[in-house]
């Protein structure tokens, strides 16, 4: 059981190297934080300037 | 390293590349001086009309600038990524430039002469010299010679590795080309067909919604020809910039074809409050602009995802502190970097523009005009600023200096700083109504006119500014020119090892070509046949 835990901890270690050396595997956290941002950016621009048009109309 | 410099090639890309700062320099002296005249600060002198500088200002910027940069860069590619252009793309290449320069000197002789000013959109029924119409297709037809040069170079590297992906730099290269074939044929058609005819007096009338629609047709992938070479620096040159990797090839390609396809079907968006063209059309339309956002936030994706991929290999923590990793001091890196960023408001612009109601809001305002100033004037401006900081001491054997960057860093800031201020006045005056293309007036001391001038000084002031960026950037190239000897590379980027191979359909041009020709005789057949039967035409006008 135990070499079979050391089998699995090496394994993830070995991944984790892999990950570093090719920086995609990184979960991209922060990309998909700054597209939803980016996308909030868009919409709030969008309804504001609707508002404005239903407000003058 | 292949030594570029010397060659018949880098002298083409230089030529190109010179001709089209001197552009921007002149355009540059006509954007100031109606900012100045706009704010009410100055007048002009010896019977200069605001008009005519302002016709300057856009043919010289948004056309003259953007096309030899955009061709000149592209051959310098072309020769990093498929090798030296072959004799006869060399010869065409050079014929191309002839006429496009031929082209740019008669036009501005015309807008000089007062016989022009007719804006850059050149609107029918004002009617221009014919020979502004001949300087347009001069232009034109020299810009069709890059096309072939660099889709037969393109084909040739094709020819001679059978069975590979071609080179990510060159497939974008003619894709921007094919692009603009595509789009030209609408300004071709318009002023071949209607202006010249109209223009020497061969007929009497000109059908005017015909011509704004064929204007349109071009008008709107023109901004893609402006976009797509921007996004081949972000996609395949800044990575290699900051040390990193192409995020994906096959996301590249894909976003590239889905900008082909959706950037021409749509021109009547700029269209959205014209009399004469059914709302159906004009709604088919709409939605075809909207689908143009999809490839954008799959480059918005690709350039965060490069930039995170490679602070989180440098050791960033957090969920954004791949931010600090970025190398913000390198002014071929910040330039691009900085545009990026304005791209977000621009874009955010181009979808309220687009949106049939809003556009009610904001047409034919300031607002539009701090649209483009952000998209073309920043976010395509400064990323060939970026790219002129390696490309000429590439092209000449020259080295990049750190005095060269000092000055860059200042031009970017420069910049940055004087369209930011001038587009948010324009944003923001806009949607209080205050109409674009109109010199000084108070509207008899209109009290809401009145209150638009605060912000029409702020845009002459930041013109001021502008105008100093471009002092310093001409300085720049002058000590570019003159920098010690020495070799600099035009940095292409790998793919990131770990991304998927990319599929062989994506590197065949016919099935897009068809499916984009498919949607733009769905997109227009109507809509011509309904202008074709409207009404008898009008004569010619000057009205400056």
């Amino acid at each position: 059981m135990d070499a079979r835990r050391d089998q699995m901890e090496s394994k993830r270690r070995e991944n984790g190297n892999n990950q570093q050396e090719h920086g995609q595997d990184e979960p991209l956290k922060g990309t998909f934080a700054s597209v939803l941002m980016l996308g909030a950016f868009i919409a709030v621009s969008w309804i504001g300037v609707f508002l404005l048009f239903l407000n003058r109309s | 390293m292949i030594q570029v410099h010397k060659t018949t090639d880098s002298k083409l890309s230089l030529s190109h590349i010179l001709v089209a700062y001197a552009a921007l320099t002149i355009g540059g002296i006509c954007g100031m001086l109606q900012g100045l005249v706009r704010g009410g600060v100055i007048e002009l002198p010896y019977g200069i009309g605001y008009y005519q500088v302002l016709t300057a200002h856009g043919v010289l910027m948004a056309l003259v600038f953007t096309t030899f940069f955009i061709i000149g860069f592209l051959y310098a590619g072309m020769v990093r990524t498929t090798g030296p252009l072959l004799p006869t793309v060399n010869k065409i290449a050079w014929v191309g430039f002839l006429m496009m320069t031929v082209g740019t000197v008669l036009g501005v002789i015309m807008v000089l002469l007062n016989k022009a000013t007719v804006l850059y959109t050149f609107y029918a029924p004002m009617k221009a010299s014919p020979w502004f119409y001949v300087a347009l297709v001069l232009i034109v037809v020299g810009s069709w010679c890059a096309l072939v040069a660099i889709v037969s170079q393109f084909r040739y590297w094709k020819r001679t590795h059978k069975g590979k992906i071609s080179p990510l730099f060159a497939f974008m290269a003619a894709s921007t080309m094919i692009l603009w074939f595509i789009a030209t044929l609408g300004v071709a058609a318009t002023v071949l067909l209607q202006f010249i005819p109209w223009s020497f007096g061969w007929v009497d009338t000109i059908n005017v919604m015909i011509s704004r629609t064929l204007f349109w047709y071009f008008g709107h992938p023109l901004v893609y020809f402006w976009l797509l070479p921007t996004y081949v620096v972000w996609y395949v040159i800044l990575p290699k910039m900051i040390g990193g990797k192409i995020f994906s090839d096959s996301m590249a390609r894909l976003a590239f074809i889905l900008f082909l396809i959706f950037s021409v079907p749509v021109g009547l968006h700029h269209q959205l409050m014209e009399p004469g063209i059914s709302p159906t059309w004009k709604y088919i339309q709409v939605v075809l602009t909207f689908l143009v956002v999809v490839p954008s936030l799959m480059t918005a994706f690709a350039m965060f995802a490069t930039f995170e991929s490679y602070g989180r290999s440098k050791g960033a923590k957090g969920l954004f502190g791949w931010i600090r990793m970025l190398p913000y001091g390198d002014v071929r890196f910040l330039a691009p970097f900085v545009g990026m960023l304005l791209f977000i408001p621009a874009g955010a612009g181009g979808i309220i523009n687009a949106s049939n109601q809003m556009n009610a809001v904001v047409h034919n305002t300031l607002f539009v005009t701090g649209h483009f100033h952000l998209t073309v004037a920043t976010t395509v401006a400064l990323t060939f600023f970026g790219v002129t900081y390696w490309l000429i001491p590439h092209l000449t054997g020259r080295t990049f200096t750190k005095k060269l960057n000092r000055m860059g860093i200042w031009v970017t800031i420069i910049w940055a700083i004087g369209m930011v201020i001038m587009s948010a006045a324009m944003h923001i005056v806009g949607l209080f109504g205050a109409p674009r293309r109109t010199a000084y007036t108070t509207y008899n001391d209109h009290p809401v006119a009145l209150e638009w001038l605060t912000y029409e000084r702020v845009m002459a002031i930041s013109g001021v500014l502008l105008f100093i960026a471009i002092i310093l950037l001409v300085i720049s190239i002058v000590m570019m020119l003159r920098a010690p000897k020495g070799e600099e590379e035009f940095p292409i980027a790998e793919v990131n090892a770990a991304a998927g191979q990319t599929p062989a359909v994506l590197d065949k041009w016919w099935i897009w070509i068809i499916i984009l020709a498919v949607l733009i005789v769905f997109a227009y057949t109507m809509p011509f046949i309904d202008l074709i039967n409207s009404g008898p035409g009008s004569k010619g006008w000057v009205t400056w």
